[in-house]
């Protein structure tokens, strides 16, 4: 086990490591230099290299990767270009976004579970075919579409919620009221995604002969199910989960973006405009840091969930 | 356009508007706060789009900072009122010496930055002189480069210039160069704002908000709310909702202008006035066809101005045929009347350019609400008279670097925002490239240094007719600034003259003092 673990974080850093390289590359090519953006349309030639020169980025890009991996190392961000602690900027948009993908995840788990469930167990009946056709409508939706569609009925129509903006969680009735409308877009359509994987996975166990064999003790199809076949059905959904949240960590971008949320996404953003790009590079490396450890973990819950992953392991 | 410039052979008129000015704040000081609104209150929620990348005026040009922090934080000597008057602030009164190379400011005595300093001459100094210094990358201070020392003696300041500028005192008034901070704080003006103005810096939360408090110890008029938030919205339609439900009073400008209209009555207000803006289609100069004075003509000539003012600026705005906008003092609207659209005439100048069957043109747009509007109608436009347009659209960073450093384009549309930027057309360097630049910057110094108002109007109004002729760019219109709020919110600044929004005198109820009406505060 433990020589398993050990391997397993070992690619972990591996990974970031590629990873933080990768995004630096990637951000090395793209046009438009932060003091560019600074000097706005005031910006000389002159006065370019000069803050160039002032800001670092005029350096070979190797020395300024290792500078910012360095910073990383050592847990000290430091400041943005802007002359912001990124740090706590950083932090605080993670209050925003942090909760917003936990609601939005429970929302998802409300609408996948019913959804799946049902649609397998009335699989080839009407309303299988019905339930069906609503996780394909979620799926189709795009989250901006669904965003601007509940904003026009619970905001402006009937104004329960909040359209836009986030109060701070020093009021936590405003603040949850005001995320609900953005966990709800985000969560439909992962709810609706992931119903396609409960049904499928569930629509298996239905079919296996362990399952034919505990009804034929007499245990009606549910139990059969609830008893035996839920666990079997929970590993391929573990794994879909995990892959999922990088798939809402996206979504959260746009999601915030439409309902002006003040979180990762919208740092994201706002500092890709303006070139903070030492901002981008952590953003992104938190964000693969998260799901690379939330991949590692649904691994791990394998071993939980399956004995004969478990023995595989020790051999 | 009525502004007062300082000018060295108007002296008594800028003597005579600082004595009045002087006398109106005396006036108003404490014994008009009765009449002019409620100082008990509330809170002023303002609409914005652009959060501010960093809280530090002098170490960005984002007009977003300005947009807060310039007048209601910082203040300079001198300011713009929202008719483009120069008005003194931290100066009591200026005085400009015959020759017009020294100007002599005396520095407001009483008054204190926000963390218990108090101002001094040396202060003023000090900012004026970090303004100057290339080294500091300070956003608009290259507009101090003609100044050739800058003393302190008592309680005034002398700033003497290598040679008479009439724009000066404006420069000095409306950007961010003239503000003076204190020099015990500049290491922490990115996160720690320190002013001597009406408001103080509270609290930010990135890309959601900016608060900022009346200031307990303001030397002048407490405004007539206790603290003002700017919140940021990342789209225009729910900054619209926030108006419409109420959860914030004002919206700065507009984003859409097609969305004004419902603002007209009913519980709101809208308030517009010219802004400095010139939406143009600034052309390459340099190679190819563009090279040619014709084609440059056929393409205003091509263009319907009007058209694209309407859809694009909802009809707020004033059309322009050259870098003359009503907030200039030699602005010309009958010269904006010329190259009337005249689609027969394009085709007929472009034939004697050498192009009868017309030629091929990239369009390459900023993201940009106006220009992504506005390109397609040019490329309409351009496309009758057999000028094929290809649109290219890029993100803002690789238009500085691509099209405004690089010089890699052949037509954009970008709003020049700048007040008075005529003197970028002297610039032979600068991103329209354009091949009159020598001449045009001998007209320039001209006019800056005319020893009379008259001299200096008609010597800018020869360049401004001279880039018209030359048609170096396609002006489009001068779009208004586009004020929505609550009908109760009364002093908003009523144009869009400076990057500053100015709430020095707002309320939420009460009334105006009649002296700020005048300056150009809306009622």
């Amino acid at each position: 086990m433990i020589s398993y673990l050990a391997r397993r974080v070992a690619i972990v850093l591996v990974s970031l490591f590629g990873a933080s390289v990768a995004v630096f590359a990637v951000l090395g090519i793209l046009p438009g230099s932060p003091a560019q953006v600074m000097l706005g349309t005031q910006a000389t030639p002159k006065a370019v290299r000069q803050l160039s020169a002032q800001l670092g980025t005029n350096k070979p890009l190797w020395v300024q990767y290792l500078h910012w991996a360095h910073g990383l190392l050592v847990a000290r961000l430091g400041e943005s270009y802007f002359q912001q602690p990124i740090g706590p900027q950083i932090a605080r948009a993670l209050t925003v976004t942090g909760p917003l993908i936990l609601f939005a995840l429970v929302v998802g788990a409300l609408v996948a579970l019913p959804l799946g469930l049902g649609g397998a167990l009335h699989n080839g009946k009407a309303v299988g075919t019905l339930l069906g056709g609503l996780s394909q409508i979620g799926i189709a939706v795009p989250t901006f579409v669904g965003g601007i569609l509940l904003i026009i009925v619970f905001a402006v129509a009937l104004p329960v919620f909040p359209s836009s903006g986030f109060p701070g969680w020093s009021q936590p009735g405003q603040a949850l009221r005001s995320l609900v409308l953005p966990a709800i877009t985000l969560g439909l359509v992962e709810g609706a995604i992931l119903s396609r994987y409960v049904r499928a996975s569930v629509l298996d166990q239905l079919h296996s002969d362990y399952l034919r064999t505990a009804r034929s003790k007499g245990l009606s199809r549910a139990r059969a199910l609830w008893r035996h076949g839920m666990r079997n059905a929970m590993v391929p959904l573990v794994t879909v989960l995990g892959l999922e949240l990088a798939a809402l960590i996206v979504g959260a971008i746009i999601v915030e973006n439409v309902f002006s949320l003040p979180g990762v996404g919208q740092l994201l953003l706002n500092a890709v405009d303006n070139r903070d790009l030492l901002v981008v590079q952590d953003i992104v490396i938190l964000v693969a840091a998260v799901v690379l450890v939330v991949n590692l973990l649904v691994d791990l819950s394998y071993r939980l969930l399956d004995p004969r992953v478990r023995e595989e392991g020790q051999r | 356009m009525s502004s007062s410039l300082g000018k060295r052979g108007t002296g008594v008129v800028t003597g005579a508007l600082a004595v009045a000015m002087v006398a109106m704040t005396a006036v108003t000081a404490p014994a008009a706060v009765a009449s002019a609104s409620t100082p008990s209150g509330g809170t002023l929620v303002v609409a914005s789009s652009v959060f501010p990348p960093t809280l530090d005026p002098t170490a960005n040009a984002a007009a977003a900072i300005d947009e807060v922090f310039e007048y209601n934080v910082y203040q300079n000597l001198v300011e713009l009122s929202p008719k483009g008057q120069i008005v003194p602030v931290l100066a009591t009164s200026y005085k400009v010496s015959p020759s017009g190379l020294q100007y002599t400011f005396s520095i407001r005595s009483g008054v204190h930055f926000s963390n218990g300093d108090l101002l001094t001459s040396a202060d003023v100094v000090y900012s004026l002189k970090r303004a100057a210094n290339p080294k500091n990358i300070y956003p608009y201070g290259v507009l101090l480069k003609g100044m050739s020392s800058v003393v302190a003696s008592g309680g005034k300041v002398v700033v003497t210039l290598k040679q008479p500028n009439n724009q000066f005192l404006y420069e000095l008034a409306a950007y961010s160069n003239g503000i003076v901070v204190d020099p015990t704080t500049v290491k922490t003006l990115a996160t720690k704002p320190v002013g001597t103005g009406p408001y103080v810096f509270a609290s930010e939360v990135t890309n959601y908000s900016v608060t900022l408090d009346r200031n307990p110890h303001y030397w002048g008029k407490a405004p007539g709310v206790s603290e003002v938030e700017f919140r940021y919205f990342s789209n225009p339609n729910s900054e619209i909702e926030a108006l419409k439900t109420g959860q914030v009073q004002v919206i700065d400008n507009l984003s859409n202008p097609q969305d004004a209209k419902q603002f007209q009555g009913a519980g709101f207000k809208l308030i517009t006035g010219p802004t400095n803006g010139k939406i143009q289609v600034t052309i390459n100069n340099s190679a190819g066809p563009l090279a040619k004075a014709k084609v440059r003509q056929a393409i205003q000539y091509a263009t319907d101005k009007q058209a694209i003012l309407q859809v694009a600026g909802g009809g707020y705005g004033r059309v322009i045929a050259s870098d003359d906008v009503p907030g200039d003092p030699w602005y010309m609207p009958n010269l904006n009347k010329s190259y009337a659209y005249n689609p027969a005439k394009a085709k007929k100048l472009l034939a004697e350019a050498g192009y009868p069957h017309g030629l091929s043109l990239t369009l390459t747009l900023p993201p940009y609400n106006y220009a992504l509007t506005a390109g397609p109608l040019v490329q309409a436009n351009l496309d009758a008279v057999g000028i094929k347009v290809k649109i290219k659209d890029i993100q803002w960073p690789l238009w500085l670097t691509q099209v405004f450093s690089k010089h890699d384009y052949q037509l954009t549309i970008v709003d020049h925002v700048e007040a008075r930027d005529i003197s970028e057309y002297g610039d032979c360097t600068y991103y329209w490239l354009y091949a009159g630049c020598k001449a045009v910057g001998a007209m320039l110094l001209k006019a800056q240094s005319a020893k009379s108002l008259a001299g200096e109007v008609s010597g800018y109004q020869a360049v401004v007719k001279r880039i018209n002729k030359d048609a170096v760019n396609d002006w489009l219109y001068n779009p208004d600034q586009l004020t929505a709020a609550k009908s109760n919110v009364v002093g908003l600044p009523g144009s869009g003259l400076t990057e500053s929004f100015d709430l020095s005198h707002v309320s939420i109820g009460g009334s105006l003092a009649s002296s700020f009406v005048a300056q150009g505060y809306s009622p």
